[in-house]
């Protein structure tokens, strides 16, 4: 009985100090979300009034939100599609080929993770300013592609291996060729993958700070690089509203990439039992 | 050659086979080879080399000297404390939760799982105002603490807090990972053989988790040495690190060897860090072979 109340007891201390912490990591989420509609979006929480001025001033002339928000979004979409030319290709090396110096290749593709960005902001400062390239933003997406495609091999090597292999081979033992195969088989299989790696290598642009801030210039500055200044240089309460759109943004980017996840595995899951149904041989044997 | 070919072995059309495998992995692996080399690699190199050159282009060390005195030295020894500070608190903090996560069923697991990744994917400036609001002299902590208002911004523990917080989903991840990989049949027979909670807590549970408690610590420590968003909003001028020194020197002095210098520091200790994680990792895989034995 003592023992059972102890248990009791130190299960509930033990939840309640979770729960404070899980708080820890959500309520500046929260908290932002609710003040970009508060009539004060200084101090006061919870908020006497609610307004949407904050909004409406993102849009209003002379803001300078949309420029920051219209080279952001270049700057991502260009950072995409590096990344997914540079990521399809070296998933595809390091996981469907035999590839010599295999290990130091993937050691170099994990380096911009591992290393602090400031030394790699530092580093491509150095690359385009006597260039002249600075504000540029192909200068902008080329640093950040540095960034995001690592990401995106990440993702699509686990996309790769993911795919149950006996699918390609029992696609060439009817006699399908090499290109009918990556046409019909591992494309459709590899696309929830190809998306999610987008959708990551769009967030790590659209979110780059460091980067961003090195290589822009006084008049052209990305959406993190103006909320900065904002927070650091001025009074902007419309930054709150930015704040809570690029949070919503986020959850947004997140939600879209568990859906394709959730796709992608009922696709997979279909294709095999078509393939036990029809009875073809299983070399593995794991699944039988 | 085509004659060659056909009256080759039957082991023949395989090797064909393996150097066309390794043609293609070649061919694929350039684009990214090519592009971080250009991007990445040489970058850091240039940086190295600016870091021990003159204006005139002799080689000195000048610059290094000058990034470990005076002002310099104390921002480095700043970032060295709060990146210690935060690295232990996010240790704690991602230990708790991680504890108590790995206990839950698995819907309720999954959503406090969602609680810790989703903040992580939103933007650091974001989290970072986000606690501004909530610490200010009328914000929700100085609302809900009587005795107020604490100064909780602009000195090191509001850095710490915020710092601490971007941080922590790291060491949850990883210390999920780790509690989740524990046998629990190792616990489950200790027990049996008599030994009580606390027993089986310290000489069974802690001696498994022991190697991925240090690694995560390892990871928030070195994350927090090139991290200036946090510390530049919620610190005073007490609390500069030594990435907003270098973003100074490069934005506002034109001091680029000065900055260099300091790069490479950061990525030495970095270095130095990551390859402490990769002994603790190793270590951590023998003794767990050696306790399923």
């Amino acid at each position: 009985m003592m023992e059972l109340r102890k248990t009791l007891t130190g299960r509930i201390a033990l939840t309640a100090v979770a729960t404070i912490i899980l708080l820890f990591l959500a309520l500046p989420i929260v908290v932002i979300l609710v003040t970009s509609f508060s009539n004060n979006a200084f101090a006061a929480f919870p908020p006497e009034a609610w307004t949407l001025n904050w909004y409406k001033a993102l849009f209003a002339d002379g803001s300078k939100w949309p420029a920051a928000l219209s080279l952001s979004a270049l700057v991502a979409a260009l950072s995409t599609v590096f990344s997914l030319i540079i990521g399809v290709t070296a998933a595809t090396a390091l996981t469907r080929s035999e590839l010599p110096l295999r290990s130091a290749v993937f050691a170099l593709v994990l380096g911009p993770l591992l290393i602090p960005q400031i030394v790699t902001a530092l580093g491509l400062f150095l690359l385009f300013e006597p260039a002249a390239m600075l504000g540029s933003p192909i200068a902008i997406a080329l640093g950040h592609t540095v960034l995001a495609a690592p990401i995106a091999v990440l993702i699509l090597i686990a996309t790769l291996r993911g795919i149950d292999e006996r699918l390609e081979d029992a696609a060439a033992s009817m006699g399908a060729g090499r290109l009918t195969i990556a046409r019909k088989i591992t494309f459709p299989l590899a696309a929830p993958g190809m998306i999610a790696a987008a959708i990551f290598s769009f967030i790590t642009s659209f979110d780059e700070f460091y980067i961003a801030q090195f290589l822009s210039s006084v008049d052209t500055v990305t959406l993190p690089v103006r909320v900065y200044n904002s927070l650091t240089f001025e009074i902007d309460p419309s930054v709150t509203a930015v704040s809570a759109l690029l949070t919503a943004f986020a959850i947004l980017a997140l939600g879209l990439v568990a859906l394709v996840r959730w796709i992608g595995s009922g696709r997979q899951q279909s294709l095999l039992s078509v393939e036990n149904t029809v009875g073809v041989a299983n070399p593995g044997g794991d699944a039988v | 050659m085509a004659a060659t070919l056909t009256a080759g072995a039957p082991a023949r059309p395989r090797k064909l086979l393996a150097s066309r495998r390794t043609r293609v992995g070649i061919l694929y692996a350039l684009p990214v080879v090519v592009y971080l080399l250009v991007l990445f690699v040489y970058p850091i190199f240039s940086t190295l080399f600016l870091s021990l050159r003159n204006a005139d282009g002799s080689l000195t060390l000048h610059w290094y000297a000058d990034a470990l005195t005076g002002v310099n030295l104390s921002v480095l020894i700043t970032t060295l404390r709060i990146s210690a500070e935060t690295a232990l608190l996010s240790l704690v903090f991602g230990f708790l939760l991680a504890n108590a996560i790995s206990r839950l069923k698995p819907l309720l697991a999954g959503l406090a799982m969602l609680v810790v990744v989703v903040p992580h994917f939103v933007s650091a400036l974001v989290r970072t105002y986000g606690w501004i609001i909530m610490l200010g002299d009328k914000g929700l902590v100085n609302e809900s603490i009587p005795g107020g208002p604490y100064q909780l911004l602009y000195n090191e523990l509001g850095v710490v807090i915020g710092t601490t917080s971007m941080m922590l989903p790291y060491t949850v991840l990883l210390l999920y990972g780790v509690m989740r990989g524990v046998d629990r049949r190792l616990l489950a027979a200790a027990s049996s053989m008599g030994a009580g909670r606390v027993t089986i807590f310290r000489r069974i549970y802690l001696p498994l988790v022991a190697p991925g408690l240090a690694s995560a610590g390892l990871l928030s420590f070195i994350l927090s040495l090139g991290y200036y968003i946090t510390p530049a909003l919620m610190g005073g001028p007490n609390q500069t690190m030594i990435a907003t020194l270098i973003n100074q020197q490069v934005t506002k002095e034109n001091q680029w060897n000065g900055a260099a210098a300091q790069g490479v520091i950061l990525l030495v200790l970095t270095l130095a860090g990551l390859l402490l994680v990769k002994a603790v990792t190793s270590l951590g895989a023998s003794r767990k072979k050696r306790s399923a034995t």
